[in-house]
């Protein structure tokens, strides 16, 4: 951004600590009257190295670390980075222990909307929204929490398999929870629709239309808000997705409203996958057999060579380039967030919107600064 | 487009830039570029081949060999073939043509390899740090021999 300014306009910083999402980075806008003219990205507050802490750790040391960079998805990292080292060692996951990170991710998918789509409510002023949201994400959070006995970072993903089984009765939450989700997300949508400010607020704001979102690196809901079915699940599947029935959800508008409605549609798609995954699962072990993954503390040694693994985070394509020397700890991580791309288009998006428009199109980006920084 | 026609298409277009191009499987397909060409290898993957997805870019050090290695990994909307490319730089003086022209969201990914491992981007529109403070550069905290701050620590303050 250029530092000089004119006549009639002003250097506004935005952030770095500010409600706009959580985690901190600043915001340089130039504004001419109410108007954006140009504006800057600052990044940085909370980089914690972790593409080099990854380097000094093991491989099961890793699996808490990638937890880390972004607590609304951990389960969608840990699956990204797990499934890089299970590529190169040639591991085989058994149905089942498929089956349950299916039904793990997808609920941290319901978790991480039901966060991202209420928060935003409270960005353009419907701060009631939010409190019906984080209710019913509550219950959600209570699942997770059954099973991996932690609400936010998990840990819960082995090479080869998962930690624990789904308690006993699993099934009859899931069941009574997503009776009363289905419910509220009818709710929302009504209140959503029917709100006039809500809709005066979002409808037709930070337009990308599908063209600049894909030349801008967009993924995830933003970019299937533009009529783009790019969904990593369908496109590249993993773990048992090709076996679930499911559809990706997309608008065609590819404005804030169409980002939300997105984010609604999904949660409904991610409760349908979850109950045929508790319909389908078979019994059975969850590690592969005859192998030492499922012991207390594998010396996990990984041939060398290089992969790329891909998943669909909440937010869009998570991915983990991993290089390995053969030794026990990785040579070199990379780690690819969805949100990198995403934070990158705000400076175009608001060039020429007005001041009280930026909170508005960039909370609708559900954005995580964690994950950025890394 | 599968991942064959796609390998024979690129290295027929540039034989002298594309070497060691290979097919891992249906869907990863690596090669590796010639450091003066990378825009224009770039330019062609895009508008001939449909690579309009850059998943990402950046650097892996490897001092024994006096190496970095820049990694782009570029992906489609249209297919689902990944391509690996790298191109190889001498780790004393790394350079690189940027890629921003043709993959717009390259540019944070470049800046923040700029920083990382101090691979010097050419005409890049905005080159400077991203995550790290001004002061931290020329540390290129991710190469290998990085040793932190040592001198810098709270038992040698005190």
């Amino acid at each position: 951004m250029d530092e000089t300014v004119g006549p009639s306009e002003m250097i506004v910083h935005l952030g770095p600590q500010h409600p706009m999402m959580p985690g901190p980075f600043r915001l340089n806008a130039k504004l001419r009257g109410e108007t954006v003219v140009d504006s800057e990205v600052e990044m940085g507050w909370i980089h914690k190295g972790i593409e080099k802490i990854l380097e000094s750790k093991t491989y099961l040391q890793g699996i808490t670390i990638v937890d880390r960079i972004c607590y609304l998805a951990a389960m969608t990292n840990e699956e990204a980075y797990v499934g890089c080292v299970e590529k190169l060692a040639g591991i085989e996951v058994p149905e089942r222990a498929q089956y349950i990170r299916v039904i793990m991710e997808e609920l941290s998918r319901l978790q991480s909307h039901l966060l991202g789509m209420g928060e935003y409510a409270s960005f353009v002023g419907f701060v009631s929204m939010f409190m019906y949201t984080i209710r019913d994400r509550e219950d959600v959070m209570s699942l997770i929490d059954s099973v991996t006995g932690a609400r936010v970072t998990h840990s819960f993903l082995r090479y080869g398999g998962v930690k624990d089984d789904l308690p006993d009765g699993f099934k009859d939450d899931v069941k009574y929870v997503f009776g009363n989700l289905r419910k509220a997300i009818d709710n929302y949508e009504e209140l959503y629709r029917t709100d006039a400010i809500y809709k005066a607020r979002t409808k037709g704001i930070g337009v990308l239309t599908a063209d600049v979102a894909k030349d801008l690196g967009v993924s995830g809901p933003p970019l299937r808000a533009t009529g783009v079915a790019f969904d990593i699940r369908k496109d590249e599947p993993y773990l048992v997705y090709e076996d679930l029935d499911f559809k990706v959800c997309t608008q065609t508008d590819g404005d804030v409203f169409a980002r939300i409605q997105v984010r609604l549609d999904e949660m409904r798609e991610s409760m349908y996958i979850i109950e045929q995954c508790l319909d389908q699962i078979p019994s059975g072990p969850l590690f592969p057999e005859g192998t030492p993954y499922g012991k207390r503390s594998p010396v996990m040694r990984v041939p060398a060579g290089e992969v790329f693994h891909r998943v669909e985070d909440p937010r869009g394509e998570m991915g983990f380039y991993m290089v390995s020397d053969g030794s026990d700890k990785p040579y070199r991580v990379k780690v690819r967030g969805p949100v990198y791309p995403t934070l990158q288009t705000l400076p175009p998006l608001l060039k020429g919107v007005p001041v009280a428009d930026i909170v508005a199109i960039a909370g609708s980006m559900d954005t995580c600064t964690s994950e950025v920084d890394r | 487009m599968d991942a064959n026609s796609i390998i024979s298409s690129l290295t027929g277009k540039f034989p002298e830039d594309i070497c060691d191009a290979n097919v891992e499987s249906e869907i990863r397909t690596v090669a590796k570029v010639k450091p003066e060409n990378v825009v224009e290898v770039c330019r062609y993957l895009k508008e001939d081949l449909s690579f309009g997805h850059l998943c990402c870019e950046f650097g892996v050090d490897y001092p024994d060999r006096n190496e970095i290695e820049v990694i782009y990994v570029i992906g489609s909307y249209e297919h689902p073939v990944i391509l690996t490319m790298k191109a190889i730089l001498p780790r004393d003086n790394p350079e690189v043509e940027s890629v921003v022209p043709v993959y717009w969201n390259a540019n944070w990914y470049e800046r923040e390899t700029y920083e990382l491992f101090g691979v010097k981007y050419l005409n890049h529109p905005d080159l400077k740090p991203l995550v790290l403070p001004k002061e931290m550069l020329g540390e290129w905290p991710l190469r290998k021999d990085y040793k932190g701050f040592p001198n810098k620590t709270a038992r040698n303050l005190v």
